[in-house]
């Protein structure tokens, strides 16, 4: 039982890891909170079964496919709602994320219909079901294997194109100060780009896993996995990145442990209020620095 | 700018006093079917609702995602106070006021200090949590079943040996909502031409200023918050019992979305413009209600619009359809100052 639940909390908790990522990420570079990342997620979903059954393409084509469409869509996103509103109050695009967070939902709706779709599971492969480690009853499966192991890839990557890359090194500038960077060379309207795309690519990805495995997928999916991953993020301290990922796990095991042994039924609300408290009491989070008191918000 | 047509009257009085009459005489009107009436007053509660919210966001300046939260408190208080105790509805009107103003405050007494963002995102978990807490308690709630059953508003004078009058079809409730919007306005009215209402414009404006004019931030901060909750409470006690049915689904976020857009389309902080918005937001939601299945949709899909609406208006028209100056002044702020830094900062790309 507790091994189990130690292994459904690390699963989901690495996915939440990977949206809580994209809103730090955001956050960093232009402070903003992108409440449509959410839906990013849920549309790298659809891409993918979209992908698979129509076009009949096959998983480890679809998955990377669905990510460089979610990275379009992001980009697209900041060019067509945020980038005009760039010197705006901070209420104008928070007000416009959550219209385009909306609008892209009930966008899918229509495309997609409202009821929840299954992931066609012959396109997985058949492998996945088949138990991979067993140990203290738990057994894991490949997809268990599967969904952790491109998890910590990706992050490690991230890391690292964070860390050595000259995006990253133009990111981390832009996060620190747009105007200096600017000042410095860096086109920061690109890097803002590149941000959302990595941002939207790695969303993607979390949807195309969480849509394979709970085998369900439906427009509205994205707007309770991006208030969890978001809490992540605040818990990880917004705007740290090894801290979203933390913040990401942590809060998956403790939905895990709380919906085990508390309440299943209060399962979401775990997240709300691990948000609501660490925002009272430690509003910098595990790995944030002080939030510096923004110019007032409207 | 009013040009005064008669020597008494301004054409503005003009206007409200014709409304007013026409608001009274309405439901006698031909060609106004229970239907028609149904949908005005549902435009009188998202008034009073939207006017409640607009405090937060209009008046200080403060985005409230969670404002659905208090409607749900305000509506359960009413219902269950019925359901259980039976309390007529004019003894539960101060009790939800209370109830919601409560909530208000222990909610926004420790998340009112934080920064715009923070204090959203905390307001929208308040309001998943209120909905999960219906949902869930269902020794309390009935939970999704709902809460069937409330009784319909009634005037009760048998105490004093009158007779017992059930409110029954909408023309009752219409007059009760139209009752509540007056009172409403007034006192939205009043608020904002008191010392209250002086010192939120000062803290929207400008914070550092207001602290040195010597406002408590917390402090006015809190009172918006508990007011605004406070009428969001009464909003959904009046419609406990207008629809004499609850369930934890019509308190989702997607309602505090809608009064936000409200507020966003008619003009945040103008009074008048929200109530245009109300109207405007409800009357385009039924007739979508109506058009959408027709294109084989689902009615839910009308939030599209709602969304599109609040990105335009941010884009095009950020202080809303009536816009008040200081509101329009801070949305094209950093504008103008875009245009300038441009050439310094080489921010084209």
């Amino acid at each position: 039982m507790f091994l189990q639940q130690l292994v459904n909390g690390l699963v989901i908790g690495g996915i939440y890891a990977m949206i809580a990522v994209g809103y730090t990420m955001i956050y960093g570079v232009i402070q903003l909170i992108n409440f449509a990342h959410g839906e990013i997620y849920m549309l790298g979903a659809f891409f993918a079964i979209t992908f698979i059954s129509f076009l009949s393409l096959p998983f480890y084509v679809a998955f990377p496919l669905s990510m460089a469409c979610c990275a379009i869509c992001g980009v697209l996103l900041d060019i067509v709602a945020y980038r005009p509103l760039r010197r705006s109050p901070r209420l104008a695009a928070l007000i416009t994320a959550i219209g385009m967070s909306i609008f892209l939902q009930n966008l899918a709706m229509i495309i997609w219909g409202s009821r929840p779709k299954p992931f066609p599971q012959e396109a997985l492969p058949a492998y996945f079901d088949t138990t991979a480690v067993s140990f203290g009853g738990v057994n894991l499966s490949w997809f268990h294997i599967f969904i952790f192991g491109l998890t910590l890839v990706m992050m490690i990557g991230l890391n690292l194109i964070i860390k050595k890359t000259r995006w990253g090194k133009a990111m981390r500038a832009v996060a620190q100060n747009q105007t200096m960077a600017a000042l410095a060379g860096i086109n920061v309207n690109r890097v803002i780009s590149y941000t959302f795309a990595l941002a939207g690519a790695l969303g993607g990805a979390a949807g195309i896993m969480v849509g394979a495995y709970y085998n369900s997928i439906y427009p509205t999916m994205g707007y309770v996995a991006g208030v969890k991953a978001f809490a992540a993020a605040v818990l990880g301290g917004i705007g740290s990145v090894p801290g979203a990922m933390l913040g990401g796990v942590v809060l998956g095991v403790a939905e895990a442990f709380g919906a085990g042994y508390l309440s299943s039924l209060y399962r979401d609300g775990i997240s709300y209020a691990v948000m609501i408290i660490v925002i009272i009491l430690i509003p910098a989070g595990l790995f944030g620095r002080v939030l510096k008191e923004t110019k007032k918000s409207m | 700018m009013d040009k005064p047509i008669s020597p008494n009257l301004t054409r503005g009085a003009k206007i409200r006093i014709g409304l007013l009459i026409l608001a009274l005489v309405l439901p006698v009107l031909p060609l106004v079917s229970d239907y028609l009436l149904h949908i005005i007053i549902l435009i009188f509660l998202y008034m009073i609702l939207s006017l409640g919210l607009n405090i937060v966001p209009g008046f200080n300046g403060l985005l409230d995602l969670g404002y659905v939260g208090f409607y749900g408190i305000g509506a359960y208080t009413s219902g269950l106070l019925t359901y259980h105790f039976g309390l007529s509805y004019w003894v539960i009107i101060p009790l939800a006021f209370i109830n919601g103003a409560i909530w208000g405050i222990l909610l926004g007494a420790p998340t009112l200090r934080l920064t715009g963002d923070y204090f959203a995102i905390v307001t929208f978990g308040f309001s998943e949590l209120v909905v999960l807490f219906l949902t869930n308690e269902i020794w309390l709630t009935r939970g999704p079943l709902g809460l069937p059953g409330i009784d319909v508003v009634s005037i009760d004078l048998t105490l004093f040996g009158g007779p017992k009058w059930e409110f029954v079809g909408e023309v009752p409730y219409y007059y009760l909502a139209l009752c509540m919007v007056l009172v409403t306005v007034f006192v939205m009215y009043r608020i904002q031409d008191s010392r209250l209402g002086r010192a939120w414009f000062a803290i929207r404006d400008d914070e550092v200023a207001a602290v040195s004019c010597g406002i408590n931030l917390l402090t006015y901060k809190v009172i918006a918050f508990a007011i605004s909750a406070a009428f969001g409470a009464v909003g959904g006690s009046f419609f406990a019992r207008w629809v004499t049915f609850l369930s934890p689904d019509m308190f989702k976020f997607w309602e505090s979305f809608l009064i936000l857009c409200m507020i966003v389309l008619g003009g945040m902080g103008n009074i008048w413009g929200v109530m245009i918005g109300a109207a405007l937001l409800v009357s385009l939601s039924e007739v979508l209600r109506e058009i959408l299945p027709l294109f084989g949709l689902p009615a839910e899909v009308r939030f599209l619009a709602f969304g599109l609406i609040m990105v335009l208006m941010m884009r095009y028209r950020p202080a809303g359809m009536l816009p008040i100056p200081a509101v329009a002044a801070q949305m094209r702020a950093g504008r103008t100052k875009r245009k300038k830094e441009k050439p310094v900062a080489g921010l084209k790309s």
